[in-house]
């Protein structure tokens, strides 16, 4: 979940609640959901956020949400926006991968550097969340001084096939949002000082290396360019001549994607930041091939919202004024009417930074944050059902309990290991037709080189945990009863799960006998038949070992750990040990 | 009459008219003091002796009282060097007195403040003074130090200011003396026989019955003997056993399922879009070989999708992310078990379930992350969920303060959160049982529609999961969960660990 640094002082600043303490507004913001982690050096408060309310992510938007909680601020706010003077032009080159863009402008800012870090931060977390690290949306602020856009096809002419470039309709300024060839053009990106094409940003630039595998197999880059020339290339870096300072006081923000819904929404909460601080916000005409449309999209979304559903989530009862309230706290605006047989229900308004609301009981979860739901009184349900274990589960715990009491150890290992442990050390081959034998289940991205399969037997897991103990008293009795598996075409899943039984014995005088009485008991007990026929299995010596047989059915291997393995393992006193199917002694 | 064989040798070496201590009669008999203490109060209940109990002081010089005795107390020290110096006839520096006392560190504050209080002279100002009429080497202290160091008794007051001056250190203790009464000297003079004592009792002696005429020689119960090793329960194995019962006796089913299962299970039914952050190749436990589940159910599937893109209900919206059947079909090892509950809320796992039920898991999961002490690659989770007609948060409420109750966590907080497949969404905040801290608890909230009606769903359903290992850490304070859980395990720690119940 993203963090973001912010200034307590910053926060009673632009709530007007000087008076609140530290603590005061670490429980308020609790009550938001959101975490106080710690604190900068600065004495920042370190904020986590969940993914939900990206609009709160600068100062500005936790301070809106404060203000609504307070009651300083009610209902649904939009910000006027002015007439658009500049259009983006989307050329037919455009990459089909990353084929939308939106955009706006933003006048009159009169920021700091702590307001220029806050949008900064901003744009980092919309990346990192929203903006699926910049694959689904990605966001260019520019100095808007710095752009020149004088000449422009109007989009009705060239919607017709008329090509000549002319002032647009919108206000006249344009920029492109087009596709290049790779080495076809040159600018110079942020952090750099000399001109590189967009290939060479790629291979050779901190930022582009980093976020070169969204673009380097689209045939051509999406880019933007101006009068003077390529200013942006997008999703990867921008130009150095529009960056962004403290002095800057309008704004050009685009954005571009792989979904016009996501950049049009991560638009608004940027716009919104920026409005909170004190900018006009510029309408910019979008022209697509087939047509234009004007960005950013205000509009405010409707949802219907019955009152029995508020009730019936909270278990409260409200009156509809109350519920009004409520709503209104939240930020939105709620009209109640009476819907079927007087039942009541409101007609909600949302405002356009929520990105979060996908149903209405989305609304009722803001009526209960705008409650408290600390406020709320617990209550047992009124509900009566019956418990019980499932009959493997008290099965599994019947064996282990057995196996405690003939003196195992029981333990818990990994069910993850890996080929070498599996496998080798133990002197067993995949192929081998012998328990623990077969394909393992294998990660595609394994972390650790240690954990990169599923194990397919428990005894490896035992003979590490031998290993790792050869310094504790003997003797070492140690048993599990755990998860193994292997690749098996004929299962739902192609993975046959079972839970199997291991159990080594370490100690001085450890010989066969002693793990096939611990069989035995464990069969008596379970009213199962054991018999021990001969058998081969390469861990364990050659006529000390024998194949498990509960009631005629073949279930596992007991034996003497050849001496090669134990000396694999470190392991300096003799070890016999069996493994079988739990569901054998059922 | 007959007496065991210690009681008959202490007897025997009694006296009517002196009393004589444990400690030599002990010396005596070369028998332990304690058996033979055994057998005096033995003699003493049959009235041949009696016991009388005696409190004797032992006094002890402390490293300061050793000091003091070889160097002289610290404000006789001054005193005398005052003296030598004149300072019974005119004031002097008290600076240069102490140094040439040689007086240092907080050897000089004890000096001050004994040399007033003894009427050594006056200190006023920075300057000293000494009474003439002072004889230090009459100084009742010193002297009792002394007495102590020599083993001579020393008189009680100055004894009493050397224990407060930390320089004595007194230990009381009982001293126990016998003498024979005069049925003891009776029956002596009458003459007693040893009765034989028995070291083991045997299969012999109870079938024969000779157990009847056998005294028992006594064992020193209070010595230490080997402790065994005992087979154990693994400590977190307890840890889920105890949630089970809790859980059951909540009324909750247990449920099982698979560990590798395709996505579809796994995130897709649980309306977690197919782009989150969470669902990254780098992020699942996306296995290389197999790679896909073999069937999904046909209907669910289109629901699930529709779900996805269009949401549900009339005012429903969609995820503005892809949706590929492909995607869900593939095969992890599971990142919740949240997994077997969208398996059985689907009617796939036990058939259709009708409200109410409560079903739960205690169960493995799998994060594909960095290992720390509180984070492994695999942990169990705690899983559970009501469904029923009409339930609230207050309802989720109250359950997991009853769940949480069980476990010495009070005072639960909810922080309300955000979780693609809850709404409402709390994180739960509780009193830590032992440091009293706020802490965090688990995960919970009510099933979203979006994922109740595609899984055919037509009640509420609340549901929490949290990290057993989490609460079992809690519980008991373990610091790292590497000594618990794997093949590191110190065998010693298993075998030493505290029994969970």
């Amino acid at each position: 979940m993203p963090v973001v640094d912010v200034d307590p002082d910053e926060l009673r600043r632009l709530t007007g609640h000087e008076e609140k303490s530290d603590d005061e507004l670490k429980d308020d913001l609790f009550g938001l959901g959101i975490e106080f982690e710690g604190e900068t050096e600065d004495g920042e408060f370190q904020l986590e956020f969940e993914a939900d309310r990206l609009d709160r992510l600068s100062p500005s938007g936790i301070a809106r949400s404060l203000r609504y909680q307070y009651g300083d601020a009610r209902g649904v706010y939009v910000p006027d926006t002015n007439d658009a003077d500049w259009t983006i032009e989307v050329d037919e080159s455009v990459p089909a991968e990353r084929p939308y863009v939106t955009g706006a402008v933003v006048r009159g800012l009169d920021m700091d550097e702590r307001d220029l870090e806050a949008i900064i931060q901003l744009q980092e977390k919309l990346h990192a969340t929203m903006g699926r690290k910049r694959a689904k949306g990605a966001i260019g602020i520019h100095d808007l001084t710095m752009l020149k856009g004088t000449s422009a096809v109007r989009t009705d002419e060239r919607a017709s096939g008329e090509g000549e470039r002319r002032a647009a309709t919108a206000g006249g300024k344009s920029i492109r949002y087009v596709g290049v060839e790779p080495e076809a053009d040159t600018f110079v990106p942020l952090d750099a000082d000399r001109e590189l094409t967009p290939a060479q940003v790629l291979e050779t630039h901190q930022t582009g290396q980093k976020y070169a595998d969204l673009v380097e197999d689209y045939d051509r880059y999406p880019a933007i360019y101006d009068d003077i020339g390529l200013f942006s290339f997008p999703p990867v870096i921008n130009g150095r001549r529009t960056e962004v300072s403290a002095d800057s006081r309008d704004l050009f923000v685009e954005m571009t994607g792989t979904d016009q819904w996501t950049i049009d929404k991560m638009l608004n909460v940027v716009c919104y930041a920026l409005d909170a601080r004190g900018g006009q916000i510029e309408n910019v005409e979008v022209a697509y091939p087939d047509g234009a449309v004007v960005k950013p999209d205000l509009s405010v979304d409707e949802k219907e919202l019955a009152h029995r559903r508020i009730e019936g989530t909270l278990g409260i009862d409200l009156s509809a004024d109350d519920a009004v309230d409520l709503f209104e706290r939240a930020g939105l605006d709620a009209d109640p009417k009476t819907v079927g047989d007087d039942e009541v229900a409101y007609d909600v308004a949302i405002p356009p930074y929520r990105v979060d609301v996908y149903h209405p009981i989305d609304l009722v979860d803001d009526v209960g944050r705008a409650y408290g739901f600390n406020n709320l009184t617990p209550r047992y349900p009124d509900v009566s059902t019956v418990g019980k274990r499932t009959e493997p589960s008290r099965h599994e715990e019947a064996v282990r309990n057995l196996l405690v009491g003939l003196g195992f150890e029981d333990l818990l290992n990994f069910n993850l290991s890996s080929e070498g442990e599996n496998f080798d050390r133990m002197g067993l081959d995949p192929d081998d037709a012998v328990l623990g034998g077969g394909d393992p289940p294998t990660i595609l991205e394994p972390y650790s080189e240690d954990f990169t399969i599923l194990r397919t037997w428990a005894l490896p897991s035992l003979l590490m945990v031998l290993e790792n103990n050869t310094h504790r008293q003997y003797p070492q009795d140690l048993a599990e009863i755990g998860l193994a598996a292997r690749v098996e075409e004929s299962e739902e899943t192609n993975v046959a799960e079972r839970r199997t039984v291991a159990a080594v014995m370490a100690r001085h005088d450890a010989s066969y006998e002693d793990a096939k009485g611990r069989l035995q008991a464990l069969a008596r007990n379970f009213d199962v038949a054991l018999e021990t026929p001969p058998t081969s299995h390469p861990t364990f010596i050659e006529g000390r070992t024998a194949s498990i047989e509960f009631d005629g059915r073949s279930v596992g291997v007991v034996g003497e750990i050849r001496p090669g393995v134990l000396v694999e393992h470190d392991v300096e006193v003799p070890v016999v040990g069996f493994e079988f199917d739990l569901a054998g002694l059922r | 009459m007959k007496l065991p064989g210690q009681q008959l040798a202490v007897l025997e070496v009694l006296s009517a008219d002196e009393w004589i201590s444990i400690d030599e009669l002990a010396a005596q008999l070369d028998e332990k003091p304690e058996t033979v203490t055994g057998a005096a109060f033995a003699l003493e209940e049959a009235g041949l002796a009696e016991v009388r109990e005696e409190t004797e002081t032992d006094a002890e010089l402390t490293a300061e009282g050793r000091e003091y005795r070889d160097d002289g107390l610290p404000e006789v020290r001054l005193y005398e060097t005052a003296r030598e110096l004149g300072a019974d006839e005119a004031p002097l520096e008290l600076g240069e007195a102490i140094g040439r006392a040689g007086l240092e560190g907080p050897q000089v504050d004890i000096a001050l403040s004994n040399y007033a209080r003894k009427g050594y002279g006056d200190i006023d100002g920075g300057t000293i003074s000494a009474a003439s009429s002072v004889e230090p080497s009459a100084d009742e202290e010193a002297a009792a130090l002394r007495a102590v160091a020599e083993g001579v008794e020393p008189a009680q007051d100055p004894l009493d200011s050397l224990v407060r001056r930390d320089l004595v250190r007194v230990d009381e203790r009982t001293v126990r003396s016998v003498r024979l009464t005069d049925d003891g000297v009776t029956e002596l003079m009458a003459g007693v026989e040893e009765a034989g004592t028995v070291g083991r009792l045997t299969p012999e002696m109870l079938a024969s019955g000779t157990w009847r005429d056998a005294e028992f020689s006594s064992y020193n119960v209070g010595a230490d003997a080997e402790t065994p090793t005992p087979g154990k329960v693994h400590v977190l194995r307890q840890a889920a056993e105890r949630v089970k019962e809790v859980l059951v006796g909540m009324g909750f089913q247990e449920m099982e399922g698979p560990h590798v299962d395709a996505d579809f299970w796994i995130n897709d039914c649980l309306f977690m879009p197919q782009d989150h952050p969470a669902r990254t190749h780098w992020d699942r436990f996306a296995l290389e070989s197999p790679q896909q589940i073999d069937s999904l159910p046909e209907d669910l599937v289109d629901r699930v999708r529709t779900a996805h893109r269009e949401g549900v209900g009339p005012d429903g919206d969609g995820y503005h992310s892809p949706w590929e059947e492909d995607f869900a079909r593939e095969l992890a090892l599971r990142g919740h078990t949240t997994s077997l509950s969208a398996r059985y809320l689907s009617g796939e796992q036990v058939g259709e379930l009708e409200p109410p039920q409560r079903y739960f898991s205690v169960e493995k999961a799998y994060r594909n992350d960095t290992l720390d002490a509180t984070h492994l690659l695999e942990f169990f989770q705690i899983e559970g969920w009501v469904m029923a007609e009409d339930l609230t948060v207050r309802d989720l409420m109250g359950t997991f303060t009853e769940f949480y109750g069980q476990f010495g966590i009070t005072d639960l907080r909810f922080k309300p959160t955000y979780n693609p497949y809850t709404e409402p969404s709390f994180e739960l905040f509780g009193r830590h049982p032992e440091t009293d801290e706020l802490i965090e608890i688990g995960n919970s909230g009510i099933f979203r529609p979006e994922m109740l009606e595609p899984l055919g769903v037509d009640a509420d359903v609340m549901a929490w999961g949290l990290a057993l290992e989490r609460l079992l850490m809690l519980i008991t304070g373990f610091e790292d969960i590497r000594d618990v859980h794997g093949t590191l395990t110190d065998l010693e720690f298993l075998r030493s660990v505290e029994v969970e119940y």
